[in-house]
């Protein structure tokens, strides 16, 4: 095999050349794609607190919606429990009545 | 070294680096990041909510990207028309040093690694309206608008009125009615700084086949149009001062920039420009007042970064 090819344009050199640079640009800007999702979800997890709930790329005003719904039904339950507490009380009451 | 492997299809001129950066749009790039940039420092100032500095950064980055993208489209889509126009045809579709199929992956490609930096960075909420803008303008704009109606600049500037939105959106998680002021202000400046480039350029869109306000209309009624946009300008762009948006140093600079395109506005619609027997000067007026309106933009969302990024906000008595 030849090292040129007479079939080849002549610039066919400078094309691969051309293309070869071009991929290295592409394979770098993959790795800075990388970099930057890595950092950005290494601190949004450092940002998070997902004890509540929540979750890590939902937030903003969809967690706002969940943190209400969070909210009533941790006040719905506090009401039960405080119903429960006075009706156990009531009925220990009346037992030492008697 | 052996070289009788496939090339690439024949291309007038090799692409450089900077085929692929002019197929992004650069300076609307540089104007869309600007105005998202000062959405967000805006945001910061009037809530008191705060944005981690990377991820701010990387927020930027993500509506750079997708600017990007969308222009990457519009050239895709455009090529044909780009060809025959003497201004657009050194593009890198049209110059052969880009082909057509590579733009368009690399617009989309683009569209979507944009988007989701954006919702890792932030929140669903601007990651949706970045999606939404770039279709917008890569679609709405480019394949439906623009080569159908004479509105195409009205209706397709809301494109570029997103990006101050969105910035809001990546700090707050919320659009309340100031970013959208922010949204009305791109909005409402779109035409007449479009419109006064076009006024230069009808020839050319004449022999493309856009049917751009002068081409259809004339260049009388596109002056007059420029006019009546500037005027309702007027209002929209002092509005941040009335909400309590904006301060002292605002409302001042945007006086002296509304006065200004006004100015430019009355004499552009006293002139002739447009006109077939337009000279030189008409020529050199509707480019001056194309270049003031970058300027009035520029400073207006340069008033709000100085006045909420440096501590410089001193209440009008707006809001």
């Amino acid at each position: 095999m030849s090292e040129t090819n007479p079939q080849v344009p002549p610039d066919a050199e400078a094309v691969l050349k051309a293309q070869k640079r071009r991929n290295i640009w592409l394979a770098w800007a993959l790795v800075a794609f990388v970099v930057i999702v890595g950092v950005t979800t290494a601190i949004r997890i450092q940002q998070s607190d997902l004890s509540g709930g929540d979750r890590l790329y939902f937030s903003g005003y969809l967690d706002e919606a969940g943190k209400e719904k969070r909210d009533r039904e941790a006040i719905e339950r506090a009401r039960a429990a405080e119903k429960e507490a006075e009706s156990t009380r009531a009925a220990t009451e009346d037992g030492g009545d008697e | 070294m052996s070289v009788d492997m496939p090339v690439t299809q024949p291309q007038a001129r090799l692409a450089s680096a900077r085929d692929y950066v002019e197929l992004m749009k650069p300076r609307i790039m540089m104007l869309v990041v600007f105005t998202a940039l000062a959405g967000m420092v805006a945001a910061v100032g009037v809530t008191g909510q705060s944005m981690n500095p990377v991820l701010a950064c990387v927020a930027v980055l993500a509506v750079a990207l997708g600017s990007g993208a969308a222009g990457a489209i519009n050239m895709w889509y455009d090529s044909d028309i780009d060809e025959i126009m003497v201004r657009t045809s050194t593009r890198p579709i049209p110059s052969g040093a880009v082909p057509r199929g590579e733009a368009l992956t690399m617009g989309l490609i683009m569209s979507a690694l944009s988007v989701l930096l954006m919702w890792i960075a932030s929140n669903v909420l601007a990651a949706s309206l970045l999606a939404l803008s770039i279709a917008y303008y890569g679609w709405f704009y480019t394949m439906v608008l623009k080569r159908r109606t004479a509105q195409n600049i009205v209706i397709g500037g809301a494109a570029g009125a997103f990006p101050p939105v969105i910035g809001w959106a990546a700090v707050t998680g919320a659009t309340p009615l100031d970013a959208w002021i922010l949204f009305a202000i791109v909005f409402f400046w779109t035409p007449p700084h479009f419109w006064a480039l076009s006024l230069v350029a009808h020839k050319e869109y004449e022999k493309a086949g856009v049917p751009m306000l002068p081409v259809t209309s004339g260049a009388r009624a596109t002056r007059l149009q420029i006019l009546l946009y500037t005027i309702l300008l007027v209002p929209v762009g002092l509005a941040p001062v009335a909400t309590g948006l904006a301060g002292w140093i605002y409302a001042g600079i945007a006086s002296i920039l509304t006065v200004g395109f006004l100015y430019f506005a009355v004499k552009v619609y006293r002139s002739r420009a447009g006109d077939d027997d337009a000279g030189d000067a008409e020529r050199k007026l509707a480019m001056s007042m194309f270049a003031f309106s970058i300027v009035y933009l520029f400073g207006l969302f340069a008033a709000l970064i100085v006045e909420h990024g440096f501590g410089l906000y001193f209440s009008a008595g707006g809001g």
